[in-house]
């Protein structure tokens, strides 16, 4: 069981959080949907598991490279 | 000596020499699931069609002679699917696979034969760097490094595709960042040295992993251009890899039988898109679709992931696919995705690939983080390398296309074909954007709605194809069919499918 840090990929403001920790996810899931550049970017894992933490909410800023959710695989 | 114990000799140093480090250290490795040098060159090439050059080679040192059957490295040829290779196979069981004399003559034996007879190489590292204490001292180094000037120079005359199957400083280090493709086993560390070294030498403890295990080669330097679960994986991603491929530069890729069900999913393209313009979808999956059944085949995919890179089939002919994906940063190619780009670009045109856009880009990313980490720079090498491609580009425009992206993504005269789904959009920046920009008027001033209407004017896909800046719009089904028959019309003829190589010296090694 390793932790794996989900980063956004973008500066933007969190606009829906899909998961919750103790959900399970697949490999290409969206966890978070960031607003930016007037677009919806999802937040994805690269990583089957479960969502350890989710560390933002609706309408909080983010920014390119901060870690927004723990998943476990 | 009478001619039967000659033959009794032979067998003998055979048997000695395929012994590799022992059945110790080769039964550990059993064990453990890995596979050793032999196996993995049993793997990689043909069965029964490996030739062995260098089986008796050993050390130098007289001390050393017993304890190293083939010198640690084994060198030969062999075929791949019927077409011939070379390949150097690491074996860690003997003194590491450590540099020596004997060896880096093994090994500048196979590349010469490689380069200049128009074979592909082929690295399986696992190595601990340079032998000790062989290399130790002035002396040692004197006599064993440099001899070779050409020992690392790229210049692309035939492919070079590596593995990293375990712990790889050194050599193998090097010949994965050199190679053409670079595929690594989870597990294996890729460093220029160890993290025993390196905590030694930082005074501070080093987690292998962090140092150079799959995640930070995959994800953070690019470094791997896949990743594999098993050495057997591993080393069928390299097979696979250089199917695409011609045995050397001046010869164009092979061509493949199209699979029956190619182009099946063409009917429903156009509903992989999203309708809203503010969504995005994985551009992965209208690739997919476009290209023969089951030859997508990408590279660097969890690294700069805006930017798309993958070769394929389209009518049994290689093509290398380059795309931006919404699915991440909206498709704004980062720093990171321009030199993933680059370098695709330089591994297609140095072995005669036909490039493939499929554009979807609101622009290159911008901000504080991308300058920091030289976007202008990167932007501009990608461009470079555009320019300087000889073999056919041809370009889909998917959706958006702004600024300097819309360039650098093959639009205006950057491709031999341009052309665009009826879902494209072209412009220079976002209109609302512009408006601000110019007259500093936000949505909701006085003046705003005119002036946007402005900024507006003109960028259907119809206005861009009245001036003939886009060759043809296209309907989404009938893409394959379109890039098939246009590949066609730019067959390179007049050279027999080879471009001009201007940069098959370019250090790109990620």
């Amino acid at each position: 069981m390793a932790a794996i840090e989900i980063k956004s990929e973008i500066t933007g403001t969190v606009w829906q959080v899909k998961k919750q920790p103790g959900d399970t996810v697949e490999e290409g899931d969206t966890l978070i949907v960031i607003e930016s550049m007037k677009m919806e970017i999802p937040v994805i894992t690269e990583d089957a598991g479960t969502v350890k933490e989710i560390l933002v909410k609706e309408k909080d800023p983010v920014a390119e490279g901060q870690t927004v959710a723990i998943v476990e695989d | 000596m009478a001619f039967e114990q000659l033959m009794e000799e032979y067998d003998a140093q055979r048997v000695r020499a395929l012994a590799m480090g022992g059945p110790d250290k080769l039964a550990k490795r059993r064990a453990a699931g890995i596979l050793n040098a032999r196996e993995r060159l049993d793997r990689l090439f043909d069965g029964g069609t490996f030739l062995e050059s260098g089986l008796f080679g050993t050390s130098a040192f007289a001390d050393d002679r017993a304890s190293t059957p083939a010198d640690g490295k084994i060198t030969g040829f062999g075929r791949i699917r019927g077409r011939e290779a070379a390949a150097v196979a690491n074996d860690f069981t003997v003194k590491g696979a450590s540099s020596s004399t004997t060896n880096m003559k093994k090994i500048g034996h196979v590349k010469r034969t490689a380069t200049e007879r128009g074979i592909p190489l082929i690295f399986l590292g696992e190595s601990s760097g340079a032998r000790l204490p062989d290399n130790m001292g002035a002396r040692g180094m004197g006599s064993m490094l440099g001899l070779d000037p050409h020992q690392y120079l790229r210049s692309r005359e035939s492919p070079w595709a590596a593995a990293a199957l375990g712990l790889c400083y050194g050599s193998s280090t090097w010949y994965c960042c050199l190679a053409d493709f670079n595929v690594m086993r989870k597990g294996a560390i890729l460093a220029v040295s160890s993290s025993l070294l390196a905590s030694l030498a930082m005074n501070d403890p080093v987690d292998p992993e962090e140092l150079g295990g799959w995640r930070v080669h995959a994800e953070i330097t690019g470094l791997a251009d896949r990743v594999a679960d098993s050495d057997e994986e591993a080393i069928d991603a390299i097979k696979t890899f250089l199917g695409y491929l011609p045995s050397h530069s001046n010869e164009p890729p092979p061509v493949a039988t199209v699979p029956a069900g190619s182009g099946a999913q063409m009917e429903g393209i156009a509903a992989l898109l999203p309708e809203s313009r503010t969504q995005v979808y994985d551009m992965r999956k209208v690739l997919r679709a476009v290209v023969d059944r089951d030859s997508y085949f990408e590279l660097k995919a969890r690294f700069g992931k805006a930017g798309v890179t993958a070769l394929a089939r389209l009518g049994g002919q290689s093509v290398g696919l380059i795309a931006n994906n919404p699915l991440f940063k909206g498709g704004a190619l980062d720093a990171d995705a321009c030199q993933k780009i680059t370098s695709f670009i330089v591994l297609c045109d140095s072995y005669n690939i036909p490039i493939v856009m499929f554009v979807d880009t609101p622009g290159f990313a911008i901000g504080v983080e991308a300058e920091r980490k030289r976007a202008p720079a990167m932007i501009m090498n990608f461009m470079n390398a555009l320019s300087l491609v000889t073999v056919p580009k041809l370009t889909v425009l998917v959706r958006k296309s702004y600024g300097q992206a819309y360039i650098n993504m093959g639009g205006g005269r950057n491709s031999d074909e341009f052309v665009a789904w009826p879902t494209a959009e072209v412009s220079f920046m976002d209109p609302n954007y512009a408006v601000t920009v110019v007259f500093g008027l936000k949505p909701g001033d006085p003046g705003f709605d005119d002036a946007h209407a402005k900024m507006q004017r003109d960028s259907s896909v119809y206005d861009i194809a009245s001036i003939y800046a886009v060759q043809d719009v296209i309907a989404p089904h009938h893409t394959r069919d379109y890039l098939i028959r246009m590949l066609d019309v730019h067959r390179l003829r007049r050279s027999n499918g080879v471009g001009k190589h201007l940069m098959a010296a370019w250090p790109t090694t990620c």
